[in-house]
């Protein structure tokens, strides 16, 4: 969910600091490169994966299964990347944690929602998000970056952000009864340890949560658009 | 005999906001009627540190002409209102729990009390800390700074008060399950808890007893008669340790992994704030003594 903000945020602190700052170090570069292009890779493998999928099925349903594994490789593996990209830790942070927390604390944890058409929907939103993201570092780093990667990073998420929430929320909305009814990573009284967790009690505050989040990270995003791509005639003078 | 012309700029903007002429030793500008003196920041540099109300005009590096840049510092509260907002929520809120006011758990048990003995000693613990801490606010600590940004008890309140009831909750449950090692570890725990209290309580008196009354000056503590004070030998900010033994004296008692949540939250932001502190002695005072650590002895 939080994933178009954040990296609305680091990418304008990319830009400016790109060009004021000497940037990374040569090895740092290499290494963020590679990192850069291998993610590129494996979302891409995941789109692929997902045509192929639906062509030879003939329908939307239960694509899941054909990128599960790639999907839970390089949504997890982008972990590697809180601390190391420009952008605040706490946003970075956040952002990964979300999406880890859908992928396996949701969508693998509970397998009644692996078939629903919601998950393809914030699969799909993500997919393209990430391919067009990490092709924007890759390109960056290169000092070689098309104005059509910049302008589709800063432009789809006005579409892709709200339908990656709603597969998001629809998703978690439908593995509530499943979760309530077995009890799933639930703590109950009483205990040695006094404690009590229910999960589905927490998968409902998360959605809620949405609610005040979204619209703030989504006119974040807005503002970045603006900055970045407002100045098409003062190219020169801002970067 | 001097005179100063003094003018005073915007720090973001460099707007001429006022200036003075012929100025002497100085009272603190007033510069717009909302922006009362607790939120004005004075500086000599637009990015530098604020001066402090105790400067004289005279003794500053400036010329007779006194540039001054002013930042709004945001609506401010006194750190008196804020302390005594932050503990009372806590005190009034475990009290709720521990009486059980309805609506918290099921209505059977309303009004109702523990039957484990545990559970009314933790509630006094619990009250005698936030009471304790009450009672300072008002009685002992000298604060150096009169406020702080309004928005801190907003934060700060959210903090206690939502622990204390995360706590409260649990331990004073219809299905709460008594210490492990029952009445040894309760007594252990109680007389870590009293140890640290009382050793709180010494090092905050003398802390106090550092600063003569109205004073905002700041000094090397040294351990005094009290042997709870010797503590000083090792650790720059003895307070924080003590109130860390109190926790953890309080999570042995009750067995609750909420309080130990708390505590170790605590001790954490405990332990940013004494290397802080420990920093800034190091800073100030050259003869600072090498023995010391910010809060825990020889290890953090």
């Amino acid at each position: 969910m939080a994933a178009h903000a954040a990296t609305g945020a680091k990418t304008a602190t990319n830009d400016v600091s790109h060009k004021r700052r000497k940037g990374p170090g040569a090895l740092a570069t290499v290494y963020l490169v590679i990192y850069n292009v291998v993610m590129t890779a494996g979302w891409l493998v995941i789109a692929v994966g997902l045509v192929r999928s639906y062509l030879a099925k003939g329908s939307y349903h239960g694509l899941y299964y054909s990128i599960e594994k790639p999907l839970k490789f390089f949504q997890t593996g982008a972990v590697l990347e809180v601390g190391i990209v420009p952008s605040s830790v706490v946003l970075t942070g956040f952002q990964v944690m979300s999406r880890v927390f859908l992928t396996w604390a949701v969508t693998h944890s509970v397998r009644e929602v692996q078939n629903e058409d919601s998950v393809l929907l914030f699969v799909v939103a993500w997919t393209i998000t990430e391919i067009i993201r990490y092709s924007f570092y890759t390109f960056s780093l290169l000092n070689h970056l098309p104005y059509l990667i910049k302008w589709a990073r800063y432009t789809l998420f006005i579409v892709l952000y709200p339908m990656g929430v709603t597969g998001e929320l629809l998703t978690i909305y439908s593995a509530l009864p499943y979760v309530q009814k077995t009890g799933l990573y639930s703590i109950t009284l009483p205990n040695k340890y006094n404690f009590s967790f229910d999960y589905h009690t927490f998968l409902i505050l998360t959605m809620i949560s949405y609610i005040p989040l979204f619209p703030q990270l989504y006119f974040h995003m807005m503002r970045q658009r603006k900055k970045v791509l407002g100045h098409l005639e003062e190219h020169s003078k801002n970067e | 005999i001097w005179h100063h012309y003094v003018e005073i700029l915007d720090a973001k903007t460099k707007d001429k906001l006022c200036f003075l002429d012929k100025v002497r030793p100085p009272p603190r500008v007033c510069v717009h009627p909302q922006w009362y003196p607790a939120r004005q920041s004075i500086r000599l540099d637009p990015k530098g540190k604020s001066l402090k109300d105790e400067d004289v005009l005279q003794q500053l590096p400036v010329g007779t002409t006194a540039t001054f840049y002013f930042r709004d510092l945001g609506a401010q509260i006194s750190w008196v209102t804020v302390f005594l907002t932050e503990y009372t929520g806590p005190l009034i809120i475990y009290l709720l729990f521990y009486f059980r006011v309805p609506f918290i758990y099921a209505p059977k048990y309303d009004f109702t009390t523990s039957k484990h003995w545990v559970v009314h000693l933790a509630c006094m613990c619990h009250s005698f800390h936030y009471v304790k801490r009450l009672l300072e606010t008002l009685f002992v600590h000298r604060f150096s700074h009169g406020t702080m940004p309004l928005r801190n008890i907003f934060k700060n309140c959210t903090y206690y008060w939502g622990f204390a009831a995360w706590m409260a909750y649990y331990i004073n449950h219809p299905l709460y399950t008594p210490p492990m090692y029952g009445e040894q570890q309760v007594t252990i725990a109680l007389m870590i808890f009293l140890f640290c209290q009382i050793g709180n309580f010494s090092i905050h008196i003398a802390l106090r007893n550092l600063r003569p009354p109205g004073s905002k000056t700041r000094k090397i503590p040294y351990p005094t008669k009290n042997p709870f004070t010797w503590v000083f030998l090792l650790v720059s900010c003895p307070n924080y340790t003590y109130e860390l033994g109190s926790w953890l004296g309080f999570t042995m008692m009750t067995q609750c992994l909420p309080v130990a949540f708390f505590t170790f939250v605590g001790f954490v932001q405990m332990t940013v704030w004494a290397k802080g502190k420990h920093r800034s002695y190091l800073k100030e005072f050259r003869d600072y003594p090498t023995l010391r650590s910010p809060i825990l002895p020889f290890i953090l």
